[in-house]
């Protein structure tokens, strides 16, 4: 194939998401035989996964320990100085999520554990940054699509131009059927007709 | 030689620490903090521009106009794209430079999409697509530098050094800056988004993509040197 023709192809917007797709594709497979392994010195340390299960607690697998507002929990922050206080209010749960965790050995897996019934401080302490970025990116998308909801810009039934082309498309291939359904119904009756004789 | 914001950005001005989050500023990182701000502050302030174009075979042109709720729309997103393109410039934290890559990709197809040009939604949608597909090399790249070194601020990433784990994670997130910024390859559909009216806000979807490359590549060497 001549590279013009690549070029040309590159140039329609329909083919950049499956190009794109490709090599992403590619690129995780190469990723398969990268040698892969855990570091153990984590930030944001914790246990490994099922160990609190088996143990039994009713907040797995969000247990950090930690007595509220008199024992930091353990949390192992980036920059420990950033925040002096990180920590003390980890293992706080609400009247209602005490009351559930101790009538449900399920109540970390349940709704009631988040948002508010356990406080994660490394969502919204160390890490707050972040939480407030994601929750803009959902509120941007919310915009975007309330916008298209009310305006509804992809109408294209009310788009002059569109319909004329759409209906000059369809007048064209209604007359080609016609005379394709034409040519074959004569052929047919001439081919009946000599039977006939 | 080990590349550290010393020897990429020039002396360390100061730190904004948001908890772990720690913002850092040089020269290099202020002067492109400070090029976004101020061009999004005039895109605050002025009006777009109208499209005239000839109609063929009559005496009259076409004008392609930005109406007011569409303008308010677009000027609003603009704005915010902005101010999320210049903080992506000084941020110290791996992760929350994905974030704000995922933020300004998501806003650059907001801008578009207030758009009733057919042909403009068309390429933003194909657009949208590559978006949605890149959070998975980007926050990906990000989650796989994270369990290779346990840590995600830049400023102790560009101290170690990188293992395998560490350039696939990065080459992952470089995958995904390139679909996201809409670079080389990938160009033509975001390319497409552009043939509107509206210029200043077109503009400010093309020149986040182009600082957020130059801060990647500052980024990506931080992480592999």
């Amino acid at each position: 194939m001549r590279i013009g023709v690549l070029w040309n192809k590159l140039a329609e917007p329909k083919n950049i998401p499956r190009l794109f797709a490709f090599s992403l594709g590619i690129l995780l497979i190469i990723g398969l035989i990268v040698p892969m392994a855990l570091n153990p010195d984590q930030l944001y340390v914790r246990p490994a996964p099922q160990v609190q299960v088996d143990e039994g607690l009713a907040i797995a697998p969000y247990d950090r320990g930690g007595e509220v507002l008199k024992a930091p929990g353990n949390i192992n922050p980036q920059y420990p100085e950033n925040a002096a206080k990180l920590g003390m209010i980890t293992g706080y749960m609400s009247p209602i999520s005490e009351w559930v965790s101790s009538i449900s050995p399920y109540f970390g897996t349940s709704i009631y554990s988040s948002p508010g019934g356990l406080i994660d401080e490394i969502l919204y302490y160390t890490r707050g940054f972040d939480t407030i970025l994601e929750s803009s990116i959902l509120m941007m998308s919310f915009i975007i699509a309330s916008w298209l909801s009310i305006n509804y810009t992809m109408n294209r039934k009310n788009d002059e131009k569109e319909i004329k082309a759409d209906v000059k498309k369809a007048i064209n291939e209604s007359q080609q059927v016609a005379n394709e359904v034409k040519v074959s119904d004569v052929k047919a009756r001439s081919k009946q007709l000599r039977r006939d004789n | 030689m080990v590349m550290d914001f010393v020897t990429l950005g020039g002396n360390l001005l100061g730190t904004i620490p948001l908890g772990d989050i720690v913002l850092y500023i040089t020269p290099f990182n202020l002067f492109l903090f400070a090029v976004l701000l101020g061009f999004t502050a005039l895109i605050a302030v002025s009006k777009p521009e109208t499209q005239i174009e000839a109609t063929m075979h009559y005496l009259h042109n076409t004008e392609v106009k930005v109406g007011p709720k569409e303008f308010k729309q677009r000027r609003f997103l603009s704005v915010l794209c902005g101010i999320a393109s210049a903080g992506a410039m000084i941020t110290g934290d791996l992760f929350n430079f994905t974030l704000f890559m995922a933020l300004v990709g998501i806003l650059n197809i907001g801008i578009v999409s207030a758009v009733k040009q057919t042909t403009v939604l068309n390429s933003a949608f194909n657009y949208g697509l590559i978006a949605m597909m890149c959070s998975l090399p980007l926050f990906g790249g990000a989650a796989i530098i994270l369990a290779a070194t346990g840590t995600l601020s830049l400023a102790v990433l560009s101290q170690m050094p990188a293992s395998p784990m560490v350039v696939f994670g990065a080459a992952l997130m470089l995958v995904g800056i390139l679909g996201e910024s809409g670079v080389a390859p990938f160009f033509a559909s975001k390319a497409e988004m552009f043939r509107t009216a509206g210029s200043p806000f077109i503009v400010i979807i093309h020149l986040s993509s182009l600082f957020i490359i130059v801060r990647a590549v500052e980024i990506l060497l931080l992480v592999l040197w």
